[in-house]
């Protein structure tokens, strides 16, 4: 059977990689708001690294802050600026 | 068996590396200000992982796990105290780490609010189009 | 386009893992990770932070990283404490001038009409009490598990935002929870950070003895020290009050960011262009 500790760093490889996934669709995404909850998931993953490398402190803060207050602000202030970011062209900025 | 959980330790390092370089390019390449803001998270963030990687150590035997740096008595005897040491994680880089948290929030707060004054001021937030305007 | 991110994702992978093979096998140099073992400094704070048998050396509480934050290294978290207040004072100072008032007393401020569907209300309803509770066990216990003040801090930041966006910002206002009542909260909590890392100083002008700044246990040359146990329960000293006012603090901190971004923007562009005054 697998042991305790080849289980424990396979649960870390995984979640390593599926955070690589979850950072590049959220910088190659068009629209802002996929962006910031592709985000949130990473985040949701970094807190599970933090547990697996017995931190706990730090994952108590991670969760309030990344997953519940930055994607909260971002989303302020998309809502009062633009939600796609787009080419060059177009008509220059829209009201609020 | 001991150099398949290295291997493993080194796909969550080096994946930690890529997101760092992944991060790095969105803040350099992409136009948007709040694209850039998002990026900037991601890669103190990552910075932040990193630092509480090099606190980690190997399993003192294959049934028992490394422990928090948590005393779990509040009356330890000496054992309890050199057992503690032998089996318990870096406690230092997660307090740095912790300071470190709350002054990225701070900053990117900050960045928020300008990048609102930035539109209410030039009605764009595109950085090639509020480069056209020459101030 | 799926086609290209399924590409490029999936060779990122192979990447990451190519590399981690040609690393274990000792192509980059032979380095054997995770080390074994914690360093000096590390050992010496695992082993000090609850020994009754170094009574100059112990900061007296279970949990190791809250005595390093508030004790071993306090001046740090002094500063970043400043920091944080220096990035609200400037959020405060680009909103200055800009003030609700004018679109309360127009608005109707009973909540018909405002805010998300009912469903969404009374589950707001039954959550808040919740997780102010959860934040204040977080904070309060923070010497003896993990824990602490900004942890408990910004747990109790949610319920605000959460009142926020469901029921709407004029009812936060009509309840009392304004600009200047956060403002005060938040400076008392700092005057409490303030007082207790002065404490032990207090003592030692009393009562004639040597005594530090943000000192906790007595020390050798300067035999002052906050009691480390009241009626045998353990509260380590100042990282009590410390984990207390910093509570205080970061929630009522972060509930003044989100109500200076929650201002609609007719009124802040009434203001910034000039038509509506105070």
């Amino acid at each position: 059977m697998i042991e305790l500790n080849t289980l424990t760093y396979l649960f870390m490889a995984v979640a390593g990689v599926v955070s690589l996934i979850a950072t590049y669709l959220a910088i190659v995404e068009n629209d802002l708001v996929k962006a910031v909850i592709f985000s949130a998931l990473q985040s949701t993953v970094y807190t599970i690294i933090y547990y697996l490398l017995m931190a706990p402190d730090i994952a108590l803060v991670y969760i309030p802050v990344s997953v519940g207050l930055y994607p909260a602000v971002i989303l302020f202030l998309i809502k009062k600026t633009e939600r796609t970011e787009g080419d060059l062209e177009g008509s220059g900025g829209d009201s609020g | 068996m001991n150099e398949l959980n290295v291997f493993l330790f080194n796909t969550l390092l080096f994946s930690l590396f890529f997101n760092a370089g992944i991060s790095l390019y969105g803040i350099f390449a992409r136009p948007s200000l709040i694209k850039k803001i998002i990026a900037l998270t991601i890669f103190s963030d990552t910075a932040n992982v990193l630092a509480i990687v090099v606190g980690y150590r190997t399993w003192p035997s294959p049934e028992q796990s490394p422990i928090p740096p948590v005393i779990t008595t509040t009356n330890p005897t000496t054992e309890d105290i050199a057992r503690f040491a032998s089996q318990a994680v870096d406690p230092l880089p997660q307090a740095l780490v912790l300071t470190a948290i709350v002054i990225g929030l701070a900053v990117t707060l900050f960045l928020v609010f300008l990048t609102l004054q930035v539109y209410r001021l030039y009605g764009t937030t595109d950085v090639r189009r509020v480069a056209k305007l020459r101030g | 386009m799926r086609i290209k991110k399924l590409l490029v994702l999936s060779s990122l992978i192979i990447l990451v893992l190519t590399f981690s093979l040609a690393f274990t096998k000792g192509a980059l140099g032979y380095y054997p990770l995770p080390l074994p073992g914690v360093r000096t400094l590390a050992y010496w704070y695992l082993i000090t932070t609850l020994n009754p048998r170094y009574p100059s050396f112990t900061a007296m509480s279970p949990e190791a990283v809250t005595a390093i934050v508030w004790d071993y290294r306090g001046l740090d978290t002094l500063f970043e404490t400043a920091v944080f207040f220096l990035a609200i004072v400037g959020a405060l100072a680009l909103a200055r001038g800009i003030s609700l008032k004018k679109a309360l007393d127009n608005a109707n401020n009973k909540d018909n009409g405002k805010g998300l569907s009912l469903i969404c209300k009374t589950a707001t309803r039954l959550l808040t009490p919740l997780i102010i509770a959860v934040s204040a066990s977080i904070a309060l216990h923070g010497h003896l598990t993990p824990g602490g003040g900004f942890q408990g801090g910004s747990a109790a930041a949610v319920a605000p935002l959460l009142i926020l966006v469901i029921f709407s910002v004029y009812f936060l206002l009509s309840k009392g929870v304004a600009e200047k009542p956060m403002l005060v909260l938040r400076t008392a909590g700092l005057i409490g950070i303030y007082l207790t890392a002065l404490a032990a100083v207090l003592i030692g002008l009393v009562t004639g003895l040597n005594a530090y700044v943000f000192q906790n246990q007595p020390k050798l040359d300067a035999p002052v020290g906050i009691p480390a146990q009241v009626s045998n329960a353990l509260i380590s000293g100042t990282l009590f009050f410390f984990n207390l006012s910093e509570y205080l603090a970061v929630a009522s901190g972060f509930t003044l960011v989100f109500m200076l971004l929650s201002i609609p923007e007719e009124i802040v562009r009434s203001f910034i262009s000039g038509e509506a005054h105070e």
